[in-house]
């Protein structure tokens, strides 16, 4: 198989760090991240955006009578 | 009620019991597919109702957070087609690769010890990025919406919105960059990143 490229490291980067990838594949990210520096950075990069992102979207704040309410409406269905 | 029925409901775990634990999550999502509480918490009313009067339809043994999410998810899209009038706050061209990067660095943030995009992610909070989120189109934010609050794999996701994996897939790419624009746009709105690129900020 020929070089494994930048642009296929950044084609491949989000099935990446989703860990969407099969082995054979990931092996190949993996090779390449250990050789370029570049890609290597730019992978921690948007490592730590989407666990930024992902922490504070997580963070809700679910009201105390929610649950009771939707409970109530689904009694109230029957 | 046929005995075949009655055999298959023997397996069949009251509604209550298996939806209940998945309120919380449920709503933590809704919030971030719709803009308000108030919308978010009628939008798991209507999901869990329609749930409700079709639970006769779901397979005891199979995925039910799954099955729940797709009514969810349905409700939500149904909603957001009907009410068109909802404005798409980002134009779908093309972004370039690591946008919030880019811009940071460009805009010249500098932190104590971070990055600037680190700098930048650590001053915005859950509101704005929740807001941030609310920018993307409908269709975006729904994928968006179950790989980061969810956790749903790109299969997963493709089983509760309906569209193949590689829909799935492209649609979660655009979905990531749209969302740093937005969060880029955000911060601009808001301020923050003339406070961050001011001479005393650090």
């Amino acid at each position: 198989m020929d070089r494994y490229t930048c642009e296929q490291a950044f084609r491949d980067m989000d099935a990446y760090l989703d860990r969407e990838l099969e082995i054979a594949e990931t092996r190949l990210v993996l090779g390449h991240l250990g050789e370029c520096a570049g890609c290597a950075e730019s992978f921690r990069v948007e490592a730590k955006v989407l666990f930024a992102i992902r922490s504070r979207l997580r963070r809700v704040r679910v009201p105390p009578t929610f649950v009771r309410r939707v409970r109530a409406r689904l009694r109230r269905a029957r | 009620m046929s005995t075949v029925d009655s055999a298959l409901d023997i397996d069949r775990q009251p509604f209550e019991s298996l939806f209940t634990p998945l309120l919380s999550s449920a709503y933590g999502a809704a919030l971030r597919l719709v803009r308000t509480r108030p919308d978010a918490e009628d939008l798991v009313q209507e999901a869990a109702l329609q749930a409700f009067r079709a639970y006769h339809t779901f397979q005891p043994g199979t995925n039910f957070k799954a099955w729940f999410f797709r009514i969810l998810a349905n409700c939500f899209i149904s909603r957001y087609r009907r009410n068109r009038k909802e404005r798409d706050d980002l134009a779908l061209d093309d972004i370039e690769d690591l946008y919030l990067y880019r811009r940071t660095v460009e805009a010249g943030i500098h932190g104590s010890d971070t990055s600037p995009v680190q700098t930048l992610l650590g001053k915005l909070d859950e509101e704005q990025i929740g807001e941030a989120m609310a920018r993307l189109p409908g269709d975006y934010r729904a994928v968006a919406t179950l790989y980061f609050i969810e956790d749903f794999s790109y299969e997963q996701i493709a089983g509760v919105v309906g569209c193949p994996i590689g829909t799935v897939r492209s649609r979660l790419h655009r979905a990531r960059k749209m969302l740093q624009r937005a969060l880029w746009q955000v911060a601009v709105d808001q301020g923050l990143v003339s406070r961050l690129t001011a001479p005393e900020a650090s």
